[in-house]
């Protein structure tokens, strides 16, 4: 009886272990694999858009495609062992999480291409390309947008965890509101994040939903109205508490929110984009076109220019046209290099 | 003989703690003023948001002079404590220790502004989940079942919170469905541990696997993608009347949901039960000496079953809470870990219910503290201020609650002969 028994929870165990990780996809000829950072395949987020690279590769080019999701930072060797040892032609890895095991993974295998979103190598490694995006430049403009809304000249962000992929948001963010206060001599401040201090609001996780409506809470206590978050679906927690306090704004970060939550676009005052769906195809691509001769260490930066990043419609009213045509005025000054989001400079101090 | 010697004992206590309170005030001075310069101001804030109906003025003072005030009352209490001494030594520590953070918060908002009734709420709130969970530890630990698996009947509470509360779109039904959810993985663990006496950490953890599996699984092929089963409704803070007007607390404390004030109410009813009914003493038999009480005719097998489905319960209400009070969704791994923190806080309470609701209320305080101290922008770096309650919990459970002993038959499953 227990040896039934404990086969049987085996099973269950090993099952529940598949559940967790599964994708589609059935077409033979170039396949393409994805593994997930924590927080899901449908974080509504960075996992979700790389998913829809791929599944936009697998429309358009015929590949194969699947994913393997990662509880937890031990899985992220395993899921791509798994895919090394399917033989699979690209592997995509999703975050900087995963940046120590893609790396010793890639020099282990040379002849598997990688790539992998939000990061890039120095040196760079011969197999892999990174994607990387120059999202301060979408949030500067957010920044601006917050700045010019504010009723109790109070603007809020925060982060998941500090990482260079959370913080260039948060930079970008501050460099915006601070280029508004110039141009016209307001004096709204940043709660939330400091770029000189290279410190500010983290909530530790990109799981807890429960954890962004409190932050969301106290931001709203402290007197900001416009909240971002920079930490997957915790957002939505944060724009929850947004909704209910009735008179603020929430920004979302890397989708469009108005489009993946859209329960609450009447409190989404825009969205700054990663394309990360554009990265990833562009890579597939590449590399799976006759002739390919491998990355060659070369990497991918999304920029407002080649539409790698952007800023999803602005809530309806929410700006005067004058406001509208100063942002024009922002985003061609950031794309002529006149206007700087300090991302660079925030770089060189760390 | 004995007499004197614990005369003497609580002298040398009496004096100890005098000491300790003129360091604080001397800690006072040191720490917090020349941090502060002499023109700045401090302000709290009272009204909770912004659109408050009566709205409360905000207090502000001199920084230095609010801190000098701090450290001459410590420092009062210190002397008096060794020059007389108070009767009540306790309940001193306790508004020294109030004092002490109030202090901190006076130095770290100088020259800003800190909300303490948002903080106070805050807290509390994210507090509740924690206590949820420590709950449902003391449920099971105390009639002898370790419990690790309380974060995967939580997450499945939620789950079934969000999908059945969406279908049958009520919150009441939600919540039953929360706490099915609990209950099905705490029987599944019951039977495990009980019946086929399944090692109690194996079996808790494969549960947390298996739920984190199954709910992943289900959220991303069903709730993710057809939203209708995802928007459950949520419940709406309801004024406790009378008390929600008391200006600062009221509405801090007694203006909230359903989930949490059932939170309150189950804290003392469990305490209650635990230690004044006959269920209890059995339950508290059963986890100490199950041979005993057997002999005695106490029948252990269904007090565990009962006490651990229980338990299952409680903490699927964890997952309701965060589901239909809180974010109004369901996402994966959306507990991160407040299981375990639970559990935690129910060692630091010494399986007590009171006192796991303390060691939960000084996490969420912890929590928010960090949160507020880094909207302020003080100099300590997110990774250190993320470590603010575990370090908190460390040094008060080091020093303040001493030794913590769990039931003497945790964790080894019962025979009959």
């Amino acid at each position: 009886m227990r040896k039934h028994l404990s086969i049987g929870l085996a099973a269950i165990l090993l099952a529940s272990l598949v559940m967790t990780a599964c994708g589609g996809g059935a077409a033979s000829g170039y396949k393409v694999g994805m593994v997930t950072d924590m927080g899901g395949i449908d974080d509504k987020s960075f996992n979700a858009l790389g998913w829809k690279g791929i599944e936009d590769g697998i429309k358009e080019l015929g590949i194969e495609g699947s994913y393997l999701e990662s509880q937890q930072q031990t899985d992220y060797a395993t899921n791509i062992t798994q895919y090394v040892n399917q033989e699979t032609d690209l592997i995509v890895t999703v975050g900087y999480m995963l940046a120590d095991d893609t790396a010793s993974f890639a020099a282990a295998n040379p002849d598997v291409n990688f790539a992998i979103v939000d990061f890039s190598y120095a040196p760079p490694i011969d197999n892999v390309r990174g994607l990387t995006f120059a999202t301060d430049q979408a949030s500067f403009m957010a920044g601006y947008i917050a700045a010019a809304v504010t009723k109790t000249g109070k603007v809020a962000c925060f982060g998941g965890i500090n990482i260079p992929s959370v913080a260039i948001f948060m930079v970008g963010y501050e460099a915006g509101v601070k280029y508004y206060n110039e141009k016209h001599g307001t004096n709204v401040e940043v709660l939330g994040w400091d770029t000189a201090a290279n410190n500010g609001v983290f909530v530790g996780n990109f799981e807890s939903t429960d954890d962004g409506r409190r932050t969301g809470e106290e931001f709203l206590a402290e007197g900001a109205d416009v909240i971002m978050a920079v930490a997957g679906p915790v957002g939505q927690g944060t724009a929850e508490a947004v909704q209910a306090a009735g008179n603020a704004w929430f920004i979302g970060v890397d989708a469009d929110w108005t489009v993946t939550a859209s329960k609450y676009s009447d409190i989404i005052l825009t969205s700054v984009l990663k394309n990360i769906d554009v990265a990833v195809l562009d890579t597939i691509k590449s590399a799976s076109a006759s002739g390919f001769a491998g990355f060659g260490g070369e990497s991918y930066v999304g920029t407002l220019a080649n539409n790698g990043v952007g800023l999803a419609d602005v809530a309806s009213g929410a700006i005067s046209n004058d406001i509208e045509d100063e942002l024009e005025d922002v985003r061609q000054g950031i794309i002529d290099g006149t206007i700087d989001s300090g991302w660079e400079t925030y770089l060189s101090n760390l | 003989m004995t007499l004197i010697k614990t005369s003497a004992k609580a002298q040398r206590r009496a004096r100890t703690l005098g000491v300790v309170l003129l360091v604080s005030a001397l800690a006072i001075l040191l720490l917090f003023v020349p941090g502060a310069n002499a023109g700045q101001t401090t302000t709290f804030a009272f009204n909770e948001t912004r659109s408050e109906a009566f709205a409360i003025p905000e207090l502000a003072f001199p920084t230095r002079a609010g801190l000098y005030l701090m450290a001459a009352l410590t420092a009062f209490a210190g002397a008096y404590q060794l020059a007389r001494g108070f009767t009540r030594q306790g309940a001193v520590l306790g508004i020294v220790a109030g004092l002490f953070v109030l202090a901190f918060l006076t130095w770290a908002a100088r020259g800003q502004s800190m909300n303490l009734t948002g903080m106070m709420k805050s807290s509390l709130l994210r507090a509740i989940p924690i206590i949820l969970a420590a709950l449902s530890g003391v449920m099971c630990e105390r009639c002898g079942i370790v419990n690790i698996g309380i974060e995967g009947m939580m997450l499945s509470g939620a789950f079934l919170a969000a999908l059945i509360g969406s279908v049958a779109n009520n919150v009441w039904v939600g919540l039953i469905g929360a706490m099915l959810g609990g209950a099905l993985m705490a029987a599944l663990l019951a039977v495990l541990a009980i019946k086929y006496r399944v090692n109690q950490i194996v079996a808790g953890t494969a549960i947390n696997i298996l739920a984190t599996g199954l709910t992943s699984y289900f959220s991303s092929r069903y709730l993710q993608k057809y939203e209708v089963l995802n928007t459950p409704p949520t419940f709406l803070p309801i004024p406790l009347p009378g008390l929600s007007r008391i200006p600062i607390i009221g509405p801090a404390l007694f203006n909230h949901t359903v989930p949490v004030y059932l939170t309150l109410v189950l804290v003392i009813a469990i305490q209650l039960m635990l230690f004044y009914t006959r269920w209890g003493l059995r339950t508290r038999a059963v986890g100490e000496h199950p041979r005993a009480a057997d002999t005695l005719g106490v029948n252990v097998f269904l007090t565990r079953y009962v006490n651990v489905l229980l338990g299952g319960c409680v903490a699927g209400l964890g997952g309701a809470y965060l589901v239909l009070s809180s974010v109004a969704r369901f996402d994966e791994l959306m507990t991160a870990g407040k299981g375990y923190i639970g559990l935690a806080a129910m060692i630091f309470g010494k399986w007590n219910p009171v006192g796991a609701f303390g060691s939960s209320l000084m996490f969420g305080f912890a929590d928010s503290l960090q949160t507020r101290l880094a909207i302020l922008a003080v100099p300590i770096p997110s990774q250190f201020l993320l470590m603010a309650p575990y370090l908190l919990t460390m040094v008060v459970l080091a020093g303040v609650v001493g030794r913590s002993r769990g039931p003497a038959a945790g964790g080894q499953p019962y025979e009959k002969e």
